[in-house]
């Protein structure tokens, strides 16, 4: 009895062992809705140079520091602002705006700024009339620094208290993008 | 409700007698005597009941009964006593016939022995049953929400529909369910995962509570649930029962039909289950998308050859879709304090709904199971179990551009078993068991999520192998077992770097435990029982590999592939009392102790990504130690008015950082009084009750103190306080019985929230909630 038991026991561990073989490479998923890259492109209202403020992750969550720059405007000006948000790890690089175009009603950007003075609003809306934020106007005022703060969510109650103002408090929803990027006005 | 504390055995039933006279065509009697095993005293207040002559009898103080004037047939009589499971017999009546009956009627929490059929029993281990009973009594509640109430179980939960139990403080990798001898296989490492298990195919849910069950795979540290269904009854007839019930909180309802039939060829059991809940409800709103729909499945078929071979096959089907609080779905930091300062969850509407949309979990297992049982002698058992296992994971997230449809996290994983057991007894009272346990995993990712895999692809490759012996001399039984486990984990990780690249890892594992046990019956009374077991456990998958962000959790996981295996000490000291059959007292004192504790650390770092900022957490090593109290008694205050108090203390450190371990059970208290009708009340000529049972419990548990507040989020929820109540009866129409309950829990609709459960960041816990469930045996 034993002695069968035994030789079971043997045939079992090793027929075992041979299922053990290598797992094959697993196919690499395709992160098509990774946002790596946020541009805000302010251009003067009254012309000259575009700034180009800019937060690239390319790594997505994981370890390498984003690569942040931020950008020197001019004070007392009137700017046009526009976002861009663009997935560069795949090539060529994906436009994730279009998506934001295409579901504008479930997306509103958030700005906060530190900057004395500086004002943002938003000069774009969803069909519903609620503002989208891909487009704004910045008035920046006397000398000073800061920062701005960009905020995307995804389904937020834009009809929720103080929301279509640009205040995210009582929006809800999920943080698609929060960057923050240094600003000098002089 | 109360039944729960009990199980019963009827042993050795029946010893036909015959007289010899021959009897008349309907002028037969029936009559016999039931004993109770323990007391060797006879037992009163047994029901007996004759089915197809719907004839009722109750067994008198000699606990004898009577019946007089039945004819010729085939007969079913049903032997039912307060608290425990109805016991049913099938005789050929041909002659008058008398009929001893054997019952053991313990107090489980006092029982050494637990039930697993012939020859299989746990013993020396401290362990808690729910019997069928009370899975029938309970049927809106899934497997975790079975065995709360019982000492030193708790439940992890992230929302009402998922929840998994938390034995002595241990859970997920470190505590082993075993669902009909098979250790279950799924994703264990994840908080927001329940076992998949449809608790109706079960009738007995045992929790072994001892320093280490050694003869368990599945690198527990402790304590194992094990989920089993019961023979078939040899009964020839197609029997078979339903259970429906309705409950009021989530709108919900829970069918289950269950039909069995014996025959020497082949015998069957066929369990179907289906549920499906619309949105709970806290003490003041909805919650929205907390729905759940599952369908389940098992067949079971027995068959034996000459008494010495014993084959079962068992397949189950698990399949459910359950969403999860939309209020609960946050992405950064910011969203989370955003969250907590809602007093009611965003998201939240004024409506009910059956809808489950994203977030949701779909989720499926399916066990194939075959049994061969050898006696190749009265005295030794050889046993072969070979088992396949596929689970599959689905986890949906809001995404943009309509990608909510798509997965964001999609695992499956097959799992093979083969085990092979021996168990002899010898002379002088010893008795061997050995065994080798070969577990096969494969673990793979479905790519078409478009996000990196938190787990990655893995084989892993455990082959054990045990031998315990135990020995009885006079009132003392020792019991001690030595295990040796070897793993291969074979994973396949993805970087997150640019570019992205593949790295595979080949770990090898060795694992030793050791047990020792000793049980000492002091008096006839009271019993001592003490049980040390040193246990080893080696780093999961998760462990060592998680990389990136979990979902749900808002922080950043990262595994450590420098981790090593953790070991633990754990000794416990049982004391049971049991002075009369009115009062028992159960005390149960455990230390575990471990070494390199694994555990998530929240680290200083904050990571700052493109979605904001996430805490960083990351698998690290500790010494820990968690002790704890359970003890639980029972009393009868008079003939039909039996308390019942179980309180639960526990306690976790870490002691290299000196500061309290995270997510440890809150201590509790639980407390009933249960009013119990004797005999049966007739309601009309046609109609009786009876086992009438009232019961009112009330759950306190305590706020979790020990615990610092950087530790976590927000600080830990107040204590609370839950009532229930429940009453419960047969009903008896000529032809046939049903039991009926309706229950309350949370009768005050309590505002509050639980200490192990996620969704307490965002949302109250369920408010009050009436059941209403019915019983049909067949």
């Amino acid at each position: 009895m034993t002695k069968n038991f035994l030789t079971l026991t043997v045939f079992l561990f090793f027929s075992m062992v041979f299922i053990a073989c290598e797992k094959d490479d697993p196919i690499i998923p395709n992160e098509e809705e990774l946002i790596t890259t946020v541009n805000y492109t302010l251009s003067p209202a009254n012309g000259g140079n575009d700034i180009v403020l800019s937060f690239v992750d390319l790594d997505g969550d994981g370890g390498s520091d984003p690569i942040i720059t931020g950008g020197t405007l001019a004070a007392n000006q009137l700017y046009t602002g526009r976002l861009d948000l663009l997935n560069e790890a795949e090539s060529p690089a994906e436009s994730i705006t279009e998506e934001i175009v295409e579901e504008d009603e479930d997306h509103q950007f958030f700005f906060e700024s530190t900057v004395n003075g500086m004002s943002i609003s938003y000069t774009d809306q969803d069909a519903n009339g609620n503002p989208v934020g891909l487009n704004t106007s910045i008035m920046t005022g006397g000398a000073a620094t800061g920062s701005i703060k960009v905020i995307l969510k995804h389904e937020p109650n834009k009809n929720a208290d103080g929301v279509s103002d640009g205040d995210d408090t009582n929006a809800g929803g999920e943080t698609d993008i929060q960057v923050i990027f240094p600003i000098d006005v002089q | 409700m109360f039944s729960k504390y009990f199980y019963c055995i009827f042993v050795l039933s029946c010893i036909f007698s015959s007289a010899s006279i021959v009897a008349q065509d309907c002028n037969v009697t029936i009559q016999g005597r039931v004993i109770d095993e323990a007391s060797q005293l006879p037992l009163s207040y047994v029901n007996v009941y004759l089915q197809e002559s719907s004839q009722g009898v109750a067994t008198d103080d000699e606990g004898r009964f009577l019946f007089n004037n039945i004819c010729i047939g085939h007969y079913h009589i049903i032997f039912s006593h307060i608290g425990c499971e109805d016991y049913k017999l099938h005789i050929d009546l041909e002659k008058d016939t008398v009929i001893d009956v054997t019952l053991l009627h313990t107090e489980t929490s006092l029982s050494t022995v637990v039930i697993q059929g012939h020859k299989d029993n746990v013993g020396t281990q401290p362990n808690l049953t729910v019997n069928r009973k009370k899975i029938e009594d309970s049927n809106n509640q899934n497997l975790s929400g079975l065995i709360e109430n019982e000492t030193g179980v708790h439940l992890i939960k992230n929302g009402s529909g998922i929840s998994k139990p938390v034995v002595q403080g241990l859970y997920g990798n470190r505590l082993t369910i075993l669902n009909n001898g098979v250790p279950q296989s799924g994703q264990q490492w994840g908080n927001d995962h329940s076992p998949e298990i449809d608790p109706f195919a079960a009738d007995n849910i045992t929790i072994l509570k001892g320093a280490s069950a050694i003869e368990y795979s599945g690198g527990n540290l402790g304590s194992v649930i094990l989920v089993e269904p019961k023979r078939i009854t040899r009964e020839p007839h197609l029997h078979g029962q339903v259970n429906y019930s309705f409950e009021s909180n989530g709108r919900g309802s829970n069918l289950n039909v269950r039909l069995e039939k014996f025959s020497s060829k082949l015998a069957w059991r066929l369990n179907g289950t289906l549920r499906k809940y619309g949105d709970r409800r806290s003490s003041d709103y909805y919650l929205n998308n907390t729905g759940l729909e599952e369908a389940n499945l098992s067949l079971q078929l027995e068959k034996s050859w000459n008494d010495k071979l014993f084959v079962d096959f068992y397949a189950s089907t698990f399949n459910n879709k359950l969403g999860i609080l939309r209020g609960a779905h946050v992405a950064n930091l910011m969203d989370l304090e955003q969250a907590f300062q809602q007093t009611v969850p965003f998201y939240t509407e004024s409506d009910f709904s059956y809808g489950i949309d994203a977030p949701k979990q779909h989720v499926s297992h399916q066990l194939a199971k075959l049994k061969a049982k050898y006696y190749s002698s009265e005295k030794s058992v050889i046993e072969l179990v070979l088992a396949g296992q596929l689970n599959s994971r689905q986890e949906f997230d809001i995404r943009r551009s309509g990608r909510s449809d798509i997965p964001a996290l999609s695992l499956s994983q097959t799992t093979f078993n083969a085990d092979l057991t021996y168990s002899k007894e010898f002379a002088d009272n010893w008795s061997m068991k050995l065994g080798n346990q070969n577990i096969f995993t494969d673990n793979t990712n479905d790519p078409e999520t478009g996000i990196l895999p938190l787990i990655p692809d893995y084989f892993s490759f455990e082959s054990g192998f045990f031998i315990t012996l135990s020995k009885k001399i006079n009132r003392t039984q020792f019991k001690s077992g030595f295990r040796y486990d070897y793993e291969n984990q074979k994973a396949v990780t993805i970087t997150n770097s640019v570019p992205k690249e593949i790295v595979r890892y080949d770990n090898q594992f060795q694992n030793v435990s050791g047990l020792f046990a000793i049980e000492v019956n002091v008096t006839d009374q009271q019993t001592l029982s003490f049980n040390t077991g040193l246990s080893m456990r080696n780093p999961e998958v998760n462990e060592l590999y998680s990389n990136g962000l979990h979902q749900g959790v808002s922080g950043i996981e990262e595994g450590d592939v420098q981790l090593k295996s953790e070991s633990a000490i754990k000794n416990t000291l049982e004391y049971k009392w049991l002075p009369s059959s009115s009062f028992s007292f159960n005390a149960l004192v455990y230390h575990q102790y471990f070494n390199d504790y694994i555990y998530l650390s929240p680290q200083e770092e904050i990571r700052l990504t493109i979605r904001g900022a996430f805490p960083v957490f990351k698998y690290e090593q500790t010494n820990a130690s968690i002790y704890g109290l359970d003890i639980s008694t029972q009393f009868t205050l008079s003939n039909s008015l039996i308390g019942q108090l179980k309180y639960s203390y526990l306690r976790g450190d870490d002691l290299q950082n000196n500061m309290p371990l995270v997510f440890m059970p809150p201590n509790s208290l639980f407390g009933s009084v249960t009013y119990r009708t004797h005999g049966s009340m007739e309601i009309s000529p046609r109609v009786t009750l009876d086992e009438l049972e009232v019961e009112f419990n009330n759950r306190y548990v305590f706020q979790q103190s020990h615990i610092l507040p950087e530790q976590d989020f927000v600080a830990p929820p107040a204590a609370y306080n839950l009532l229930g109540m429940k009453v419960s009866t047969n009903v008896f129409f000529p032809s046939y019985k049903f039991r009926v309950f309706v229950k309350a829990d949370n009768i005050l609709n309590v505002k509050y929230r639980d200490y192990l459960n996620r969704q307490r960041y965002f949302a109250d816990d369920i408010g009050v909630s009436y059941t209403f469930g019915l019983n049909l045996k067949f």
